[in-house]
C-alpha cells in the first residue's frame, strides 16, 4: 500500500454542520410516529378500502423515543462520516494505484464501493469521491480501448522494434509486454532502442526491462542509445531489422528538449515509416507520474469542494451543476489523459503543420472514414453537437468543448 | 521503483500511419476544456435537423449503434463507440448522460467478458452498503414520490381481501422484497372490517442477503403493528433459500384449514427462465384461494439469445424508467441515485452475464403481462378486479403528480391492470384463483 496515509488527513472533511444536513433531512423523511389513516373516500359506509396511503411508517412508537433515537443518530452520523470520508479516500488511492499500473482489473472491481461510499449530494468528501470515481472509471475504460488499439495496431505481427526517443525508466513498457504476451498469436520478438542522456540509466533500465520480458517469455533485446534522436545522422544506427514492425515512442517534455531537432526527427520518421507514433503530452506542473498528479488533485479539489460546501446548502441545485459540469470535467481531464490546462487543440494545430512540413500529407476524412463519422454524427441532434472539419481533420464538439479530434496522416509520396 | 515517468502509452494520443493503400481514421485524445478553434477556412457540419434527431437522444442511438457492432464482432467501430460513449457518459448528469453510463458499463462487461465478476461485486458491495435504515429510507421515499410499488399493492391488497371475504384463518405467503411495505394497510383493513378480524399468518419468502438482515428488523415492527391493530398475527420469515426456484409446498408449512393466498410482487422475474412453470405448478400445489401477481412491463426474456434485441428492449425500459425517477424526485436526491444504481444489477446480469453460468443472484428476466398469462393460465383462471378495487388504484394514482395513469387491457383475452407513465405500460397486475 502507499505511503499515503498521511497525505489522507488534509483530505478529511471538517465537520461543517452542513454537511450533515443531507443526512439529516432524508432522517426527516422517515420520521412518522403514527400511522397516516386519512381516507379519501367519502363513503359512509364502513367497509375500509385498501387504497390507504402506502407510505405507512411501521415506527408506531412516541415522538420521545424518535427525538431520542435522532440525537443518537445524529452523533452517530458524524462520527461515520469521518470514518466514511477515511474509507472513501483509501478506495480511491488504491484504485488510482491499480490504474497507474495498468491493473485494469483490479481497479474496475474497486469501483462499485467507491461509488456506494460517494454522492455528488452528499457530504464534501463523499462529492469529490464521486467525481473522483466518475473519472477512474472513464480512465479505465479509455486505458482498456488504449490497449486495444495497440493490440489492433500489432495485430498479425510478430516482432515488433519499439523505439522510444526517451526511455527514462521504461515503466510503460512491461504493460506491453503484457498485452503482447497474452495475445493467442505470441509474439515471437520484442525489441526497444532507448534513447536517453545516460548510459548508466540506459542500462539499468534496459536490465530491468529484460527481466519483466523474460518472466513473460518474450524474446527480448534492448539497444541503448545515448544522446537525442535529432542528432542520430545515420538510420542504421536504430538497427531497424527486415520484418520488423517499428512502434516509435515520442513523449513531450514541456521543460526540456528532448529531440534536439523536432524537424530532423519527423524526417527521419518519415524515412522509418514506423507503423505506429505515439506521442504523449507530459504537463509536469501535475508532479508527473499519474499517481502524484492524482493525489495532488485530490487535495485541490477537496478544498475547493469545501470551500462550495460552506456557502451553499447541501442539496443546492447550484452548486450541483458547477461542480458537475466544471469540475466533474477538469477532474476527467487530470485523471483520463493530462492536466486542465493541457492545449490539446494547439498542439494539433501545430503538430499538423510539422507533419504537413515533412512530407506527411493530411489525408482528406472523404470516404469511408467520413462516412463512419457522419454515421455517427447522424446520430446526434441538432442542439449541442457540432462536427467542425478543419484542415482535413473532423472534431467533435457539445457545446462548446471540444471532445474528439480525428486525423489521418500518410506518406506522400 | 521510481515512479516519476510512469506515463505509459496509454495515455498517449495516437497517431496510426497507413500506408497508401488505405486510410485509417486515427482519435486523438483530447482534453475537453479546449477553447473552440477560430472560425476561419472551417467548413461546418452539424447535424441534420430532422425530426427523428432532433429529440435528444443521442445516447440510444450511440448505445444501439454499439451494441449493433458487438453483434457484428466489428472491433474498429466497437471500440470507436465504446470511446464516444466513455467521453460523454456520466452518472450524475442528464437522463441521456446517465443511461450511456449504466449501459456502457455492461458493455465494457461484454467487451472484457467481465459481467459475471461484475455482477458478484455489485452485489457484495449492496449488502455491506444497505442497512435496515438507508432501506427502508429508500422504499419509503420512492412511494412517496412515485406510484411504481404502491399501484401493486394497493391493487394486490384490494383483490385479496375480496377474494378472502368470509374466511377465519388467513394465510398469505408473501414472495416479494418489498420488505412488508404492503401490509399496514391490509391489517388495517383486517382490523376494521364489520365482521370478526380472522386470524392471519404471514409467511415472506426472502432470497437475497440485503432484504434477509433487513427482515430482522422488520419482525418485531410487524408483530408490534399487528399488536396495536388487534389483528391475531403471526409472522414468520422464510429464509436460506438460494434460489426460489428451490421453494416447496412442504417449507412453507400450510395448513388444510388455511385460507392461502399467494403475493408475488416481482417475483416470477427472479425465477430461473428454465424453472417458471414448474414455479407456478408449485404455487398451483398449495391450493390458494388467490394468487396475486405484479411484474414490471418488460421483455428480456424471449430475445435473451438476441443481443441486440435484448439490449434495446432493455434500453426501451430502462429509459422510461429512468425519466420517470428523473421527474419524480428532487435534482439532488441521494434516493434516486441509489435507484439509478441498483439498475446497474440488473442491466449487467441481462446484458453481460451468460445464463447458464450460476452469478449467484436471481434471474432479472423479465416478462411481459401477456407472456406470464399465458404461463398462469396452465395453472390459473384470471380474475377480474372489481370496480371497487379499479377505483381504489384511480384514487392512489390522484395523490402523484401527473403522468401516471391506469389502463384496463383491450382484448378479451388480455388480464389485469397496467399502470402507464407518458402513456407506456410499465407495472402489470393480476389476480388468478384455481
Amino acid at each position: 500500500m502507499l505511503h499515503s496515509s498521511n497525505l489522507l488527513a488534509p483530505l478529511l472533511p471538517h465537520n461543517n454542520k452542513r454537511n450533515n444536513s443531507s443526512s439529516s433531512s432524508t432522517m426527516n423523511s422517515g420520521k412518522r410516529a403514527t400511522v397516516d389513516l386519512t381516507s379519501e373516500a367519502d363513503d359512509s359506509v364502513k367497509r375500509h378500502r385498501s387504497h390507504l396511503p402506502a407510505t405507512v411508517d411501521l415506527s408506531v412508537s412516541g415522538e420521545k423515543e424518535h427525538e431520542y433515537e435522532e440525537e443518537q443518530l445524529g452523533s452517530a452520523i458524524i462520527e461515520q462520516e469521518d470514518s466514511t470520508g477515511l474509507r472513501l479516500l483509501g478506495l480511491l488511492l488504491q484504485c488510482a494505484e491499480c490504474v497507474a499500473m495498468d491493473n485494469l482489473d483490479d481497479a474496475g472491481q474497486l469501483l462499485p464501493e467507491i461509488a456506494e461510499l460517494s454522492s455528488p449530494f452528499g457530504s464534501s468528501a463523499q462529492r469529490v469521491g464521486a467525481y473522483f470515481a466518475d473519472a477512474l472509471s472513464s480512465r479505465i475504460i479509455s486505458s482498456y480501448l488504449a490497449n486495444q488499439a495497440i493490440q489492433q495496431a500489432l495485430d498479425g505481427v510478430d516482432h515488433v522494434h519499439v523505439i522510444d526517443l526517451d526511455i527514462m525508466q521504461g515503466l510503460q513498457w512491461p504493460g506491453l509486454f503484457h498485452i503482447l504476451a497474452s495475445r493467442s498469436r505470441k509474439i515471437k520478438s520484442i525489441r526497444i532502442t532507448g534513447l536517453g542522456q545516460s548510459m548508466d540509466l540506459l542500462n539499468s533500465t534496459g536490465q530491468r526491462l529484460a527481466e519483466f520480458a523474460s518472466a513473460l517469455n518474450i524474446p527480448f533485446q534492448f539497444q541503448p542509445l545515448e544522446g537525442k534522436i535529432g542528432n542520430v545522422k545515420d538510420l542504421n544506427q536504430l538497427g531497424i531489422k527486415l520484418g520488423e514492425t517499428v512502434v516509435v515512442h515520442w513523449m513531450h517534455h514541456c521543460l526540456y528538449d528532448i529531440t534536439g531537432s523536432d524537424v530532423v526527427t519527423l524526417r527521419l520518421l518519415s524515412l522509418l515509416r514506423p507503423k505506429l507514433i505515439t506521442i504523449v503530452e507530459q504537463d509536469l506542473s501535475h508532479g508527473g507520474s499519474f499517481l502524484g498528479r492524482f493525489v495532488e488533485a485530490l487535495h485541490y479539489y477537496s478544498a475547493l469542494f469545501d470551500a462550495l460546501g460552506d456557502g451553499l446548502a447541501a442539496d443546492s441545485v447550484e452548486r450541483h451543476t458547477v461542480e458537475q459540469q466544471l469540475f466533474g470535467y477538469e477532474i476527467r481531464n487530470i485523471v483520463a489523459v493530462g492536466g486542465p490546462k493541457r492545449t490539446g487543440e494547439v498542439k494539433v494545430e501545430r503538430w499538423g503543420d510539422e507533419l504537413t512540413r515533412v512530407g506527411f500529407r493530411p489525408v482528406s476524412l472523404a470516404g469511408n472514414p467520413a462516412a463512419q463519422a457522419s454515421l455517427l454524427l447522424g446520430m446526434f441532434p441538432w442542439q449541442g453537437y457540432t462536427l467542425v472539419e478543419e484542415s482535413g481533420w473532423l472534431k467533435l464538439g457539445w457545446k462548446d468543448l471540444s471532445l474528439l479530434t480525428a486525423s489521418a496522416w500518410q506518406f506522400s509520396d | 521503483m521510481d515512479r516519476t515517468n510512469s506515463i505509459s502509452s496509454k495515455e498517449a494520443a495516437f497517431l496510426h500511419v497507413t500506408n497508401p493503400q488505405n486510410n485509417g481514421i486515427h482519435l486523438e485524445m483530447q482534453g475537453t476544456n479546449c477553447r473552440q478553434p477560430q472560425e476561419s477556412n472551417i467548413t461546418g457540419l452539424r447535424s441534420p435537423d430532422s425530426g427523428e434527431n432532433s429529440d435528444g437522444k443521442w445516447a440510444s442511438r450511440l448505445l444501439i449503434e454499439c451494441a449493433t457492432a458487438m453483434s457484428e464482432k466489428d472491433s474498429t467501430k466497437i471500440h470507436h463507440l465504446l470511446w464516444m460513449l466513455n467521453e460523454l457518459a456520466s452518472p450524475y448528469g442528464d437522463c441521456d448522460q446517465k443511461l450511456a453510463f449504466y449501459f456502457l458499463q455492461s458493455l465494457f462487461c461484454k467487451a472484457t467478458d467481465s459481467g459475471q465478476r461484475c455482477y458478484k461485486t455489485l452485489i457484495s458491495v449492496a449488502e455491506k452498503s444497505h442497512s435496515f435504515d438507508s432501506v427502508r429510507k429508500l422504499i419509503l421515499k420512492f412511494q412517496e414520490v412515485s406510484p411504481w410499488t404502491t399501484f401493486g399493492h394497493v391493487a394486490s391488497n384490494g383483490a385479496m381481501l375480496e377474494a378472502l371475504e368470509g374466511e377465519n384463518k388467513l394465510h398469505i405467503i408473501d414472495i416479494s422484497n418489498t420488505l412488508c411495505t404492503q401490509w399496514p394497510t391490509l391489517l388495517e383493513a383486517l382490523a376494521t372490517r364489520n365482521d370478526e378480524t380472522p386470524h392471519l399468518k404471514l409467511t415472506v419468502v426472502v432470497t437475497t442477503s440485503i432484504v434477509e438482515s433487513v427482515m430482522k428488523e422488520i419482525t418485531p415492527r410487524m408483530e408490534k403493528f399487528a399488536r396495536l391493530m388487534g389483528v391475531p398475527f403471526e409472522f414468520r420469515v422464510m429464509n436460506g433459500l438460494n434460489f426460489l426456484g428451490e421453494l416447496t409446498k412442504d417449507s412453507l408449512g400450510v395448513q388444510d384449514d388455511e385460507a392461502i393466498a399467494v403475493n408475488c410482487i416481482g417475483a416470477l422475474k427472479r425465477v430461473d427462465v428454465e424453472e417458471r412453470r414448474a414455479f407456478i405448478q408449485m404455487i398451483q400445489s398449495l391450493r390458494p384461494k388467490v394468487v396475486t401477481v405484479v411484474e414490471e412491463e418488460a421483455d428480456f426474456s424471449s430475445s435473451r439469445n438476441d443481443f441486440v434485441k435484448c439490449f434495446e428492449e432493455c434500453l426501451r425500459f430502462y429509459t422510461i424508467y429512468f425519466d420517470m425517477l428523473e421527474e419524480s424526485f428532487a435534482p439532488t436526491s441521494n434516493e434516486r441515485l441509489m435507484l439509478e444504481r441498483e439498475c446497474s444489477r440488473s442491466i449487467v446480469s441481462v446484458l453481460a452475464c451468460d445464463d447458464e453460468v450460476d452469478h449467484g443472484g436471481d434471474s432479472e428476466r423479465r416478462e411481459r403481462g401477456s407472456q406470464w398469462s399465458v404461463k398462469l393460465r396452465e395453472a390459473f383462471v384470471p380474475v377480474r378486479y372489481s370496480d371497487d378495487v379499479v377505483d381504489d388504484v384511480n384514487a392512489l394514482l390522484r395523490r402523484y403528480r401527473t403522468g401516471w395513469s391506469l389502463v384496463l387491457p383491450a382484448g378479451a383475452d388480455d388480464v389485469g391492470l397496467y399502470l402507464t407513465w407518458k402513456e407506456e405500460p410499465v407495472v402489470w397486475a393480476s389476480v388468478w384463483k384455481p
